[in-house]
């Protein structure tokens, strides 16, 4: 046995089993995490470098802290800060209740047609946005389905125009959310119902437990896992929204719905583009989001 | 292997009222109403779609005739089909071993760097585009299946997705594998991926609508008439001063459908109980 | 450990593969040639179709010339694309030609100004196009673009409703928005129906006014002229007026607003000419419109009854081989071909090249408009529109302006809202 070989073999007794297994689970996260340093790390930091950065197009040069000084003063991405918080407090507990709720409900063996009710529910989301947005406009317009029913019920006297006003425009956004997102959440809960054992519900029965006590008592700790992805994934998509701010109301009227994303979007490419401030922004986006889900882990991400 | 004996299917649990009936049937008319109402435009002249009609019309045909002759539809249904399944294949196999690892081997250092992983999905894609474009245009991978798939390939998401799901798995199961002298990958492999179908549909599900729906990146790299997508294709519909707004949802029509087969397909394994038993 | 690293690299194999077996065969490299050109554009029924007619007129005397169109979508696909391009540096990925909207012109070559090609130095004839248009791709007395499609503003009224109100199509030409105002709140008495419609939260009549009278948001130094620009106050006043009265309808959306009229609700409409071929999908609504100019503005000296909205032109890209073979292309086809002209009308194409009002086939009567040749009258319209200047922040300007608007409409001083939009301009402005 060579030299080289017997230190090998040193090693490797030393290794215990624990060890050992840790080394594999590196091996197992390795190829996602060099992808995502590549794809995304390497991405973000040249963005982070541009955030120091002005000027217009191409011409760009060193500008130091400016760009986040700079935001302080900029009333429409103050609104849009604001604006996205709205959305957020309100739409991400409404979808998720519901989303669980409906998922329990499907999740029963006793449902009859269950995967009807599961395609049907699932339908919004696979919804492409140029449909869903003029639906959603002719439903809520001044002429449209909503203000007939509710002009035919009595309950209003006078059309409303959803859409030309600040707060309905930004209800008309939380619904949209709601509506398009609750079946993608049900997905991710109906994946995590499947490991929660049958016979404790039984077991709970029996001990004549009332709906609203299992749901708690049971099924909402069993989820706890799913529902920590589902309100990061939620938070993050909410304070990234894009697509209904810029389809739905284009962000109006006067910037009452313009989410942050899309006034980014604007400032790089319908507007003289900016990229250092808009990078700049986007980094005000990322700490936003990283702040609420730290706090999330921390809170939730505990192994028993 | 016969040590683990994984429930099968159990007697129902709970029985259902009218109240969960009717809570569900309301959710399913709010949810459906859209739909019907693409599949009535499809059959109308654009006048009439954007009147609000809610009844059929008999214009179907013309629509299919139109959009057949000014877009490349089958192409671009084609294009996307390949697209979002490469990405799907990929993602999956790259993340579920990924999220298994990060939980069933977790220390402090993994979980760490889990957590910083998570960073990679809190900016905004605009963000991060022209960097991306500068590798993706330098590699020559423009145009191509590649180009779209890698920036979307390994996904904090979907990590996560794995990760969690991964917590209620038994351990048991996985230390009586261990002393039957299955490999760490065998486990992974013959253990985890049969009794985990649920949250791998879950996965196909989503990884593939978002493949297919992905829009703002495939806008920018796919350049030739031949690499086209459907969401593209579908924008291109109402680029122009007149917008036909029957053929438009004619062709989301189009492009429903096969999230929807995906969909309907992946469904049966959201059963209850953990199916695929060990043998 | 070895079988976990085998089945690993396996993966990583397999997967890498198929990454580069898809990459190799679908990225082709454009060997362009140097009898070659590829235009990136979008709408192919409309632009496409018509870069196609090109190309065969060309082709019959240049055998050898090939052209390849690239449909990119739609215009925002095209702007996200070259921004992203132009950012990145790989320039080398352009088209030899590229369909820029007029508006955004000015903004794409002051960020971006390496992307484009001077080509006045060329027998193209800007002379033969409208002043109005030309103007939108003139930088430093140099052209940048070549002038394609048309947005003369027309407005159109249904004769048969105006008609019901004691009114013909005459008593609506050559009139100033006063007189509109207040035959329009007769017409509206009369038979209940507005003559106007407008999407809400669009800017389009406040731009069309504001040019009618040769006036824009800019200063001719390029800064914001919003708070002190009285032309402004005069059209917000009217636009205003006209919604107070009824006149103007507000619709959501796009849809909504061409359905306004295809339904019969709107007895007129008033945009770029483009907007023909919308109006004529409303079949049951054949030989009862009528087109003609619109209103010019009270009191204000420079005011016309022309304006324009929307269009497009041709511009050369740094990425091009073959400069002379493009802009002889366009010599030859744009700039003086009326074949060109009069195969692509049939499209509802229109161009801004002057001689083409006189072609036999633009005075060719349009019987959906009651028997108006209304490309000859278009064309006509088009070259009377007042050029104006035009600001590489055209849309950070257009959408302040139009945020002030919405808050005018809302009850806010008129004053303050254009002041806030003055300041958002400015604050865009300081990079």
């Amino acid at each position: 046995m060579s030299h080289k070989k017997q230190k090998q073999m040193q090693i490797k007794s030393k290794l215990t089993v624990e060890n050992k297994l840790s080394i594999t689970g590196w091996f197992f996260i390795l190829p996602a995490t060099l992808l995502i340093f590549a794809m995304s790390f390497y991405p973000m930091f040249k963005a982070l470098y541009m955030s120091f950065r002005t000027g217009i197009g191409v011409n760009m040069e060193w500008a130091g802290l400016y760009n986040f000084t700079r935001m302080l003063k900029d009333k429409i991405f103050m609104q849009s800060v604001r604006n996205n918080f709205f959305y957020l407090i309100i739409q991400v507990p409404i979808m998720l209740v519901l989303a669980i709720t409906l998922a329990s409900i499907l999740n029963n063996p006793k449902l009859k047609y269950k995967g009807l009710f599961r395609i049907l529910l699932f339908l919004p989301c696979a919804t492409p946005l140029v449909a869903y947005s003029v639906i959603f406009r002719s439903l809520f317009a001044i002429d449209g389905y909503f203000n007939t029913i509710l002009l035919n019920f009595g309950i209003l006297s006078k059309a409303y125009n959803f859409l030309g006003h600040p707060t309905s425009a930004k209800i008309v956004i939380i619904i949209a959310l709601i509506w398009r997102w609750t079946g993608y959440n049900i997905v991710f809960y109906l994946a995590g119902l499947q490991n929660i054992d049958p016979s404790i519900y039984e077991a709970v029965k029996l001990e004549g437990a009332s709906k609203f006590q299992t749901f708690f008592s049971i099924t909402a700790p069993l989820l706890k896992p799913m529902i920590l992805l589902t309100s990061i994934m939620s938070i993050n998509g909410t304070l990234q929204l894009f697509d209904e701010s810029v389809n739905l109301t284009a962000g109006g009227p006067a910037n009452a719905s313009i989410t942050m994303s899309h006034y980014i979007y604007n400032l790089s490419f319908k507007y003289v583009p900016n990229f250092g401030y808009a990078a700049a922004l986007s980094y005000v986006i990322l700490l936003l989001v990283a702040f609420l889900a730290l706090i999330q882990m921390k809170v939730v991400d505990v192994r028993d | 292997m016969s040590v683990i004996n994984i429930n099968k299917k159990t007697k129902s649990t709970q029985s259902l009222g009218v109240g969960t009936y009717t809570f569900l049937i309301v959710a399913v008319i709010l949810s459906v109403f859209p739909l019907f109402w693409m599949v009535i435009a499809a059959t109308n002249k654009s006048v009439d779609v954007i009147s609000g009609t809610l009844i059929p019309g008999s214009n179907l045909a013309t629509n299919y005739k139109n959009l057949i002759g000014s877009t490349n539809l089958w192409q671009a249904m084609w294009n996307s089909f390949k697209y979002a399944g490469i990405m799907t294949v990929l993602s999956l196999l790259v993340c579920s071993i990924a999220g298994y690892g990060f939980e069933i081997y977790h220390d402090k250092h993994k979980d760490r760097l889990f957590s910083f992983l998570l960073l990679a999905m809190m900016i905004p894609f605009a963000a991060v585009m022209i960097p991306l474009y500068q590798m993706v245009s330098e590699y020559g991978l423009l145009n191509s299946t590649a180009g779209f798939v890698l920036p979307t390939i390994s996904t904090p998401f979907l990590i996560m997705l794995f990760r969690q799901n991964s917590r209620s798995f038994p351990h048991e199961i996985i230390d009586a594998a261990r002393i039957d002298g299955l490999s760490e990958i065998g486990i992974f492999i013959r253990i985890y991926i049969p009794t985990q179908k649920a949250v791998f549909a879950a996965a196909v599900t989503v990884v593939f609508m978002n493949g297919w729906n992905n829009y703002l990146w495939p806008k920018i790299i796919m350049q030739s008439n031949d690499s086209i997508s459907m969401p593209m294709l579908i924008a291109g519909l109402q680029s122009g001063y007149v917008t036909d707004y029957g053929v438009l949802m004619l062709s989301v029509l189009f492009c429903i459908l096969p999230m929807l087969i995906i969909f309907f397909a992946m469904q049966r394994y959201f059963t209850q109980g953990i199916t695929g038993s060990i043998k | 450990m070895k079988k976990i690293l085998f089945t690993l690299a396996c993966i990583t194999i397999a997967a890498s593969s198929l990454l580069m077996a898809s990459g190799q065969k679908e990225a082709t490299v454009d060997t362009s040639k140097s009898d070659e050109l590829v235009v990136w554009l979008w709408d192919m029924g409309f632009n496409g179709a018509t870069m196609q007619k090109a190309a065969e007129i060309y082709k019959e005397d240049h055998p050898e010339f090939n052209l390849v169109i690239e449909d990119q979508g739609d215009w925002n696909t095209l702007q996200t694309k070259l921004t992203t391009i132009a950012s990145s540096g790989k320039l080398d990925s352009l088209p030899d030609i590229l369909l820029i909207q007029d508006n955004a012109f000015q903004k794409n070559y002051m960020s971006f100004p390496e992307v484009f090609t001077d080509l006045s130095n060329t027998n193209i004839d800007y002379t033969q196009f409208a002043s109005g248009k030309t103007g939108y791709s003139v930088i430093d007395g140099k052209n940048y673009g070549v002038p394609f499609d048309n947005g003369a503003v027309i407005f159109g009224y249904r004769t048969d409703i105006l008609a019901k109100a004691g009114y013909t199509i005459d008593d609506f030409t050559d009139i100033t928005w006063s007189q509109w105002l207040k035959q329009a709140r007769v017409v509206l008495e009369k038979t209940g129906k507005p003559l106007l419609s407008a999407q809400a939260g669009s800017s389009d009549i406040i731009n069309m006014m504001l040019q009618s009278a040769g006036a824009s948001l800019f200063n001719t130094d390029g800064s914001p002229n919003i708070v002190n620009n009285d032309v402004l106050y005069k059209v917000a006043e009217t636009y205003m007026q006209m919604l107070d009265d009824g006149t103007c309808i507000e619709a959501t959306d796009w849809s909504g607003y061409t359905n306004s009229f295809s339904s019969g609700a709107v007895a007129g409409t008033m945009t770029g000419c483009w907007i023909a071929a919308t109006i004529q999908g409303a079949t049951d609504q054949a030989g009862k419109w009528k087109i003609t100019n619109m209103p010019s503005l009270d009191g204000i000296p420079t005011a016309t009854n022309y304006s324009n909205n929307g269009g497009s032109s041709w511009a050369v890209t740094s990425a091009c081989k073959n400069v002379d073979l493009a802009a002889d292309f366009f010599a030859m086809t744009f700039g003086s071909s009326m074949e060109l002209y009069d195969a692509v009308a049939q499209n509802g194409v229109l161009g801004t090249y002057l001689p083409s009002a006189n072609s036999s086939v633009y005075s060719q009567p349009n019987e959906f408009f009651s028997g108006q040749p209304i490309m000859s009258i278009i064309t006509e319209f088009a070259g009377k529109v007042p050029a104006i200047e035009g600001g590489a922040y055209y849309y950070d300007a257009r959408d302040a302006v139009c945020t002030a608007i919405t808050q005018i409409q809302s009850g806010a001083v008129a004053k303050e809202a254009f002041q806030d939009a003055q300041d958002t301009v400015n604050f865009m402005m300081g990079n």
